[in-house]
């Protein structure tokens, strides 16, 4: 093959598309494989909050106003939206270690149209979510009362957890563009972090006062854990009206990092 | 002639290690985003717990308070001491991997300086915070009927515990040289916080975290702390407070010690 | 395939459209916030087919240049073709004909080198049994067949380099930028990855280089620019540049240097007498190593005893002294950056 030939390659299109998310999925799939006890951060962290926070503050779910009388189980989505959120992070403090590492520039280099390379740290934390959610749901359930939303409350606690992943990568991934350092690791988590405390992350929104109630009430991950909380929370009935506030929620956070994180790559080489 | 050259020798240990104390101090504070976890991160869980869990000030039996928050800060400062540790684990983890630590290895200076330079400074540092925190709770209301002796006690705790912390962070980081490890460890802050009474009273604590927290020497510091901040021995004994976290910092410092020698000899 | 023949280079670097030019750079501009001016006006064309060596000490903007036209920063001023294409405006393009092998080998380390190129071929469009096949034909190309299964983290420095080039060089790209590539290597591996990069261009490939040594640009480059403070100084081929020096010089050194008049007073018709520091003297003659034999024979009908006369080496530092007036680093950083 002459040099001329193998420059026009068909680097367009669908297949095209496909060839590259999935190679780029692949790798992430090495990257979970081979580095030895990879997930344990961020499943473990959020087990000791489960596990913790519930032997402090358990007797608090026998006060009126409070959906259940199990506070295991009031916190159980929590610690599910806290463990995908840090996978999601995780996969940004990656990318800044790539960037920072010059792997990135590889990527950059080819000619991928740029988006797409996000492909990566994107899928890699849908995949890598499942792991604490199922982790920390497994030892609530087992540690609890149980599962009180059926199927259905099943499936939107994994919905919400795996989409807020979503949303914590592409937090993750703006900084990592933005700082190109390894160094922002703690600061992707700590917003993710934060995020999910300012909510009704411990109390209803009916108990809390002053201004955490205010800003509980504005905080879209708020809604998330409602839409969660159908699983586990007895009060919280399966139900359209508990779920489509929380899809909201998710769609408007992942459009709003999305872009953030897409105009972020764009400003890489300026 | 042998005692002139001890205490010669003795001062000038202890010169070198307010030197290197003074250093720890100053660069934790110029890196101030590497810091600034282990003061926003406690600050944060005080003004939610205090806001969002002071519901639980209607459970029934909870001891009369003027404001939750004041029960809260002791376990925030605690928090804010382990952190603070940590932190310092994680710079002298940096030091050894960096090779600036070999350097201070050939001066001429007592190994147990090194050490004691890096608790000294962090001390310095919990200080800062215990004071910063306790200001942060005035803010929002809380009543300290013990004074300025109870919120001098409180510093002083929190003092030694952050010295305890730091001696143990740099066990660690001496034991491993890695600084990653010390990174994953942060959970384990919450751990030992979490066994102890530091949100709510011992009783009110499930069961399982009742007993284990018996055996928690962070338990009879938080507890001293109150005692101290309300002049109310019901609350915790100070003297046991400062007995504990005392034995802590003597415990940990001798470990560090001996993790110095261990990595020398290798 | 033999190579169409090199079209004859235009007259002036800057201002002509040769379409066919595998990089042509005109008043390429890149300054930092701050005011720091990286690339401060440089012009050059490349010939498709040439190896074009950039050449200069750290800092003068080698790396920048090189990452500008790999579409990976963007120029405040100028404008840049690579392969025919804007690097600005049509970066895609650019994308497809290029190879890039920067100063960090970029890789992977948790994954294997086969992994690695099958990676690279999904990124630049082959199919999967395509990049299979490529992987394993570059594998054997580059010599890591039996290391193509381990891990990046097992490789030694030279093996590293290999595949970096391997990686550069999947989709056959036109153009290929080598960014320091024996930096750091031991001779061997240095010597080994020489050879490739010959043989590359013996294909077809134009090699677009960037070095400290001149002895790389001596042995690689047709055509040399040296580079200081954001632009290029000078322009030709290694010996042009070498002239650039003055004339050659001889080293002679003496046995007795109480002779040290008498030789001077012999040499000073041979050429340009002058004191060596540390010792003996320097005859610069054009006649370069042909005049060995008359000095030689010349000093011995004067008696006077030479322990070695020979050719100096002329270095990048005595080029840019030449060229600059200034060398290129201090002594420093010649010591540690000496292969």
């Amino acid at each position: 093959m002459s040099t001329r030939e193998m420059s026009t390659r068909n680097t367009r299109g669908l297949a095209y598309a496909g060839g590259v998310g999935y190679a780029m999925w692949q790798r992430s799939l090495l990257e979970l494989a081979r580095v030895k006890g990879g997930l344990l951060p961020t499943t473990i962290a959020p087990i000791i909050f489960l596990l913790g926070i519930t032997g402090q503050f358990g007797d608090l779910s026998s006060l009126p106003g409070f959906p259940t009388d199990s506070y295991i189980n009031w916190i159980i989505p929590l610690s599910c939206l806290q463990g995908a959120g840090f996978a999601g992070g995780a996969t940004g403090a990656n990318l800044a270690r790539d960037i920072e590492r010059g792997w990135f520039d590889r990527l950059l280099s080819s000619p991928a149209p740029r988006p797409l390379l996000l492909l990566g740290p994107v899928m890699a934390a849908v995949t890598r979510s499942l792991v604490p959610t199922t982790v920390i749901l497994a030892v609530g359930l087992l540690l609890g009362p149980g599962l009180t939303g059926g199927i259905y409350g099943l499936v939107m606690l994994y919905l919400a957890a795996v989409a807020f992943s979503v949303v914590a990568s592409f937090w993750g991934i703006t900084l990592a563009l933005r700082a190109r350092t390894q160094q922002v690791g703690p600061a992707i988590q700590n917003g993710v972090f934060i995020a999910v405390f300012l909510s009704t992350a411990y109390t209803p929104l009916v108990l809390l006062q002053g201004w955490l109630g205010t800003f509980a009430e504005y905080n879209p991950v708020t809604y998330v854990l409602q839409m969660a909380r159908q699983a586990t929370v007895s009060g919280i009935e399966p139900s359209w009206a508990n779920t489509w506030p929380g899809l909201l929620a998710l769609a408007g956070m992942i459009l709003l990092f999305g872009l953030l994180a897409l105009r972020q790559l764009r400003r890489i080489d300026l | 002639m042998t005692d002139v050259v001890l205490e010669h020798r003795a001062v000038t240990q202890w010169r070198v290690t307010l030197a290197l104390a003074g250093r720890a101090l100053r660069i934790q504070l110029r890196r101030v985003q590497f810091l600034l976890p282990s003061f926003v991160l406690p600050l944060l869980l005080l003004v939610v717990i205090a806001s969002g869990t002071s519901a639980a000030q209607e459970l029934p039996g909870f001891p009369v308070q003027s404001s939750y928050v004041g029960f809260v800060v002791s376990g925030t400062i605690i928090q804010g001491a382990l952190l603070v540790g940590l932190m310092a684990g994680i710079a002298v983890a940096d030091e050894i991997e960096g090779g600036f630590f070999d350097r201070l290895l050939s001066a001429p200076i007592n190994r147990a300086s090194i050490v004691a330079g890096r608790v000294l400074g962090t001390m310095g540092i919990g200080v800062f915070q215990a004071v910063l925190f306790l200001l942060v709770a005035l803010a929002f209301g809380a009543d300290f009927t013990g004074g300025l002796p109870g919120a001098l006690a409180v510093v002083a705790l929190a003092a030694i515990c952050a010295g305890a912390a730091a001696a143990l962070g740099a066990s660690i980081a001496l034991k491993t040289g890695s600084l990653s490890l010390l990174q994953n460890l942060f959970p384990i802050v919450f751990v030992l916080l979490f066994t102890a009474p530091a949100f709510l009273p011992h009783d009110y604590l499930n069961p399982a975290l009742q007993a284990i927290s018996d055996y928690n020497p962070l338990t009879y510091v938080v507890e001293g702390m109150r005692g101290a901040l309300f002049d109310s021995p019901g609350l915790g004994s100070v003297p046991l407070g400062f007995l504990s976290a005392a034995a802590l910092l003597v415990a940990m410092f001798a470990l560090a010690v001996w993790a110095m020698r261990a990595r020398v000899k290798t | 395939m033999p190579d169409p023949a090199v079209p004859p280079r235009p007259e002036s670097s800057a201002g002509q459209a040769t379409g066919d030019a595998a990089v042509l750079v005109e008043n390429l501009e890149r300054t930092y916030k701050g005011g720091l001016k990286a690339v401060d006006g440089v012009n050059l064309i490349v010939e498709p087919g040439e190896i074009y060596g950039f050449l200069g000490p750290n800092g003068a903007g080698k790396s920048t240049t090189v990452r500008i036209l790999t579409t990976l920063l963007r120029p405040t001023g100028g404008r840049a073709l690579v392969a025919g294409y804007d690097v600005v405006r049509q970066a895609p393009e650019v994308r497809r004909n290029i190879g890039v092998a920067l100063q960090e080998a970029a890789l992977d380390p948790l994954m294997t080198g086969r992994e690695l190129l099958q990676l690279q071929g999904a990124l630049h469009g082959l199919r999967r049994e395509e990049a299979r096949e490529r992987a394993a034909e570059l594998l054997e190309r580059v010599d890591l067949v039996e290391a193509g299964d381990r891990r990046l983290q097992t490789y030694s420095g030279g093996m590293t380099r290999r595949l970096d080039l391997a990686m550069a060089l999947v989709h056959r790209p036109a153009v290929l930028f080598l960014d320091e590539p024996t930096t750091g290597l031991d001779p061997v591996s240095r010597n080994a990855l020489w050879r490739e990069v010959r043989s590359l261009n013996d294909d077809g490939t134009t090699v677009f280089l960037t070095t400290q040594y001149l002895e790389e640009a001596e042995q690689l480059a047709d055509r040399v620019g040296i580079i200081d403070r954001g632009h290029i100084v000078a322009e030709g081929t290694p010996d042009e540049l070498k002239r650039l020096v003055g004339n050659p010089a001889l080293m002679v050194k003496l046995i007795d240097p109480a002779q040290h008049d008498e030789a001077c007073r012999v040499l000073a018709p041979h050429g340009e007498v002058s004191d060596r520091s540390g010792g003996g003297l320097n005859v610069r003659t054009p006649l370069g190593a042909r005049a060995i034999a008359p000095i030689v024979r010349s000093l011995d009908e004067a008696r006077v005893e030479v322990d070695a006369v020979e050719l100096e080496e002329v270095s990048l530092d005595d080029v840019f002294l030449a060229v600059t007036g200034h060398p290129a680093e201090s002594d420093e950083d010649v010591r540690d950056a000496q292969p």
